[in-house]
């Protein structure tokens, strides 16, 4: 599913720069495992190891070359598992400290989640010291790996910032404009109702989508999303009641195709046109251009979310193991620097797997100002830039996904079976109270 | 031949030991493999616990997780949910593959290989086939099923939205995955009835109903035990589909989370293994519970087991 | 030869069964349709009924991002290895358990009844440990000796075993002095045939479709089995679901001329006359 926050990133194309890598990789590969956690003895080849998942995975192979320019004696070995397999397998090395690798990719929603806990190393702290490099970095996606014991757990390598997708074609046949749409979500409601009249089109894939944006608009920087700092649960605030009534509204005029993100549903509506808005990470451009509706090139537009609303959908980061080997650790962390505070690096990741640079650097560039084709040759990159800089970093609590998920499900209740907000958030409220101190 | 037979002779064992040898494999194996899981699952139950901080970081919480787990609405909705599952999907496995296989057994001799196959696949299907392909068929809008129904004038249901028909949809699936599976046990199991025992009957002018009823049934009820022990153990434990068609979460209104799917995700989503590890304990009691009036049922007149 | 009609009007239950195998064979025929269309496609709504020309194209994808055949080659041989070791331990538990008396009968087989009750996945973290303690981690022999004497397999032994093995045969077999491994080994083992048949079809299957065992101890692509490696294809986003489809269907192709013959092998224990 693609809701903000949601474990998706920004990776597109495999790009054949991957594959000649893995290819030269392969003997190192079947090495993998025993050596990597023995300290380097004497005569043999050090190696440093990477667990990251696809195409993370494609990207940091990328990167081999650079890094042999620079240790041409240390190899560096991928592990690279589904990015879900991934992170169970980093949950279950951290947990017994066995086989941990040198350095660790996480998608963004688990840097909350691995950040509550012990076992990452505090990269403000000497030798690292990440602080240094702080404002070098896009600032919520520096801030979002900061934990409540104020410790840097993860760099940022990729963001995906939030973007509103639409099918300029259907606005036009309806006589409305962009500004219909993104000058407030109320408006952005009606026009969905007019659309539909206009042109039969939903407005959007689901109705979910337009709760999990709003319940992130507004928020302070560090605030959390259920639950604030003390652990108080936070659901029945403005916030969600706003969110939930408009959410109810999309339902109700039956704007929505009640679609699933990356189900055969939600890929048709974008093939046939029958859903004409979406509000995704801009990576999505890629993703549609390449293989969802590469038919629909030329239609489609990229404007900012409604009421000026500014969230990530996904993200990258890198971590180190606080009990990786630790003769290792200061070759891991000039590798982590390599793909995160290398202009070169980050934009080589840009141009082939629509990794959006988390490095401030990176977006001054010509690149940023040519012209999309699949969007009717816009310059959106340049609205993604401007976004990035927007967004804040939402504080993170260990129950967030059990949250997300109660709040879903009576949202479900209110939409379809017709439960009233008030008593649906009590609910909500009440069960996530008994959750909030476990 | 001579030198397997001279070597079996050489390695000749007591009566006595042969039984303790013969589950050897066994003891051994979970000795090693399964008793250490075992208690640490036990240990886990009451600590609380966030797994990436390491093992040290372990706390003793008493009875917490298990006072947590009894009192939470999630886990009785899931267990419900499960015997929900594991009865629709579970009794008319039987029902239909006990018959099936007879006439498999007894009327297809050219093809049946063919046939016994064709029941069979779906349990070597890949699941994420059978994902795209039900969803493909059950989708709201593009779906066969409702193109179909929309031809009779019935309007749009939304199968794998709705929570009514999300549960009948998941047993079907599972009916349909493990039918063949069923068969096979079963065919395996007719198999073994001595032909003269039917010829005897024939002649003594049982009808096939009655031959059914009191020769073939009472013969293969040990595997029907065996079938239904797994129906209950496999219900109860139900994982894999309902994750896959509920997109790993359980779908709307938690209608198709079962205890397997919720104690997956408590570990692996809500990151907590301590609250996971009691509720695997109390739905192992109720397996346990299950599975012994399973047991009991079909307990062999006079035999101790 | 004979022909004995089923209790149903004959026409009528070969068509229930016929259509109902038919029913059963879609999606099996879908997965092969979807191996031979693009990732676009298979995205369509209804989805591509008939096969496409993108076969090759997927197998160049599929062949490029893994090493799918060295896959191919551990998923075949840890399955084997798996139902060899499966078939020995359980047939031996599994007689032991049905036709022996001994003392701690009952107990040690509530004790494998247990171990199949128990919830499996809480058993991740403790697993990979003992693997790590052993150091297993990354070899094949962690991915089929663990599972080898199943309770699954020692029930399915032991119920199938108090049917077919008749008591009398044994006690003839010890009157003329034949040594207990000789009596299992001549005379329960191709007893248990049709059993052995089926749950070495079982083993192999469930071994060839596991994820979560080598999920848990295997670290490098060049040693993952085939639905860790397929898995691996998934990504976030960008999944080459062609490609996937095609490594999918691939992977069913053992397991069909396994079915093929261990169906056979059944229905030759059957006429073998092995009982009586």
């Amino acid at each position: 599913m693609t809701t903000p926050d949601e474990p998706v990133a920004p990776r597109a194309v495999k790009k054949s720069i991957g594959l000649s890598a893995r290819g030269n990789n392969r003997r190192a590969l079947l090495a993998a495992g025993l050596l990597s956690v023995l300290p380097s003895w004497a005569g043999q080849r050090r190696k440093i190891s990477v667990a990251a998942f696809p195409n993370v995975d494609a990207i940091i192979r990328a990167a081999i070359p650079r890094w042999k320019q620079r240790h041409p004696d240390i190899d560096i070995e991928v592990v690279s598992r589904q990015y879900i397999d991934h992170h169970t397998a980093m949950t279950t090395a951290l947990s017994t400290s066995v086989y941990l690798p040198d350095v660790m990719a996480l998608e963004s929603t688990y840097v909350g989640r691995y950040a509550l806990g012990q076992g990452l190393e505090d990269l403000a702290q000497p030798p690292y010291r990440v602080g240094q490099f702080r404002d070098r970095f896009v600032r919520f996606a520096y801030e979002q790996a900061i934990n409540r014991r104020g410790e840097v757990i993860a760099v940022p390598t990729d963001i995906g910032p939030g973007t509103l997708l639409y099918r300029h074609d259907l606005l036009a046949k309806a006589g409305l404009t962009e500004t219909d749409l993104t000058t407030s979500w109320d408006g952005y409601v009606e026009a969905g109702i007019k659309l539909k009249a206009a042109t039969g089109a939903y407005l959007i894939g689901n109705a979910q989508q337009v709760k999990d944006i709003m319940i992130r608009s507004g928020l302070q920087p560090g605030e959390g999303l259920y639950f604030d700092q003390a652990s108080r649960v936070l659901v029945t605030s403005p916030r969600f009641v706003r969110a939930f009534e408009l959410a109810r509204k999309v339902r109700q005029h039956k704007l929505d195709a009640r679609a699933y993100a990356w189900s055969n549903e939600w890929a048709e509506g974008f093939k046939r046109g029958t859903v004409a808005t979406e509000p995704t990470g801009a990576w999505m451009v890629g993703q549609l251009s390449n293989w969802v509706a590469p038919d629909t090139s030329g239609k489609w537009r990229a404007a900012p979310l409604p009421e000026k609303t500014f969230v990530g959908y996904g993200g990258t980061y890198y971590a180190i193991p606080r009990r990786a080997p630790s003769a290792n650790k200061l070759l891991a962390w000039e590798f982590i620097q390599l793909l995160t505070l290398d202009r070169e690096q980050q934009f080589a990741a840009f141009k082939s797997d629509d990794a959006f640079p988390a490095l401030v650097e990176a977006h001054d560039d010509p690149f940023f100002e040519q012209p999309l084709p699949f969007l009717g040759g816009q310059r959106a990159r340049l609205l993604w830039r401007d976004a990035a800089r927007k967004i804040v970093a939402t504080g993170s609590h260990k129950q967030s996904d059990f949250a997300n998920e109660v709040i879903n499900t009576e949202l479900s209740n209110v939409m379809d079976r017709g439960k009233s907000i008030k008593q649906a958030l009590a609910d909500a409220q009440r069960l996530l109270e008994r959750r909030a101190f476990r | 031949m001579r030198t397997k037979a001279h070597l079996l002779s050489i390695l000749r064992l007591s009566p006595r030991l042969a039984p303790y040898v013969l589950i050897s494999p066994f003891l051994i194996l979970f000795a090693v493999f399964g008793v250490f899981p075992l208690l640490f699952s036990l240990y886990l139950a009451f600590q609380s616990w966030e797994p990436t901080s390491g093992l040290a970081a372990m706390e003793y919480v008493g009875l917490d997780n298990f006072a947590f787990a009894l009192g939470d609405e999630w886990f009785w909705k899931s267990l419900k949910n499960t015997l929900w599952l594991a009865v629709a999907a579970g009794a008319p496995q039987h029902l239909v593959a006990i018959p099936l296989a007879v006439f498999i057994h007894n009327s297809f001799h050219r093809f049946r290989d063919g046939i016994v196959g064709a029941y069979f696949l779906p349990y070597i299907t890949s699941t994420v086939a059978i994902a795209i392909m039900f969803s493909a068929l059950f989708s709201t809008d593009f779906g066969l099923i409702n193109v179909g129904l929309g031809l009779v004038g019935v309007s749009p249901i939304d199968w794998l939205n709705e929570p009514n028909s999300l549960k009948p949809m998941i047993a079907m699936v599972v009916f349909w995955k493990y039918l063949g599976f069923n068969v096979v046990i079963y065919l395996a199991a007719l198999q073994t009835i001595p032909k003269d025992l039917y010829e005897a009957a024939t002649m003594d002018g049982a009808g096939r109903w009655q031959q059914f009823w009191f020769i073939t049934l009472p013969s293969i009820r040990p595997m029907i035990y065996f079938g239904v022990t797994l129906s209950v153990v496999g219900g109860l434990q139900l994982f894999e589909e309902p994750f896959i068609l509920t997109r790993g979460n359980g779908g709307t209104d938690q209608a198709g989370m079962t205890a397997a799917v919720y104690l997956y995700r408590m570990a692996f989503d809500f990151n907590d293994f301590g609250g996971a590890s009691a509720m695997s304990w109390l739905l192992f009691i109720v397996v346990v519970a299950l599975t012994w009036l399973t047991n009991r049922a079909f307990r062999p007149r006079g035999a101790a087991t | 030869m004979k022909h004995t009609p089923g209790p149903l009007a004959p026409w009528m239950a070969y068509v229930v069964v016929g259509v109902g195998a038919l029913i059963t064979l879609a999606p099996f025929y879908f997965m092969f349709v979807f191996a031979t269309q693009s990732r676009t496609d298979i995205f369509n709504l209804p989805p591509p009924l008939w096969f496409g020309d993108d076969l090759l194209n997927n197998l160049k994808i599929l062949t490029e991002r893994l090493p799918f055949w060295r896959n191919l080659g551990w998923s075949i041989y840890v399955a084997l290895a798996s139902t060899v070791l499966t078939l020995l331990f359980c047939s031996m538990a599994g007689y032991a358990f049905a036709l022996m008396e001994f003392r701690f009968k009952k107990a040690l087989f509530t004790l494998v009844m247990a171990t199949m009750l128990l919830p499996s996945f809480m058993n991740m973290i403790p697993t990979f440990m003992i693997m790590d303690a052993l150091g297993w981690i990354d070899e094949h022999r962690a991915l089929y000796i663990p599972g080898a004497a199943s309770a699954f397999g020692i029930l399915l032994m032991r119920q199938f075993a108090s049917t077919a093995v008749p008591k009398e045969l044994i006690e003839a077999a010890r009157m003329d002095g034949c040594g207990e491994l000789g009596i299992y080994w001549r005379i329960v083992l191709p007893l248990l045939r049709p059993a052995l048949g089926t749950l070495g079809l079982i083993t192999f299957i469930s071994s060839w479709n596991n994820f979560i065992n080598p999920l848990i101890v295997m670290r490098s692509a060049e040693n993952y089995t085939l639905p860790l490696a397929l898995r691996s294809l998934q990504s976030t986003l960008n999944t080459e679901w062609g490609a996937l489809m095609t490594g999918s269907a691939i992977a069913t192709i053992p397991l069909l001329i396994l079915f093929a013959i261990s169906s056979r092998q059944l229905i030759a224990g059957l006429t073998a006359g092995a009982v009586k």
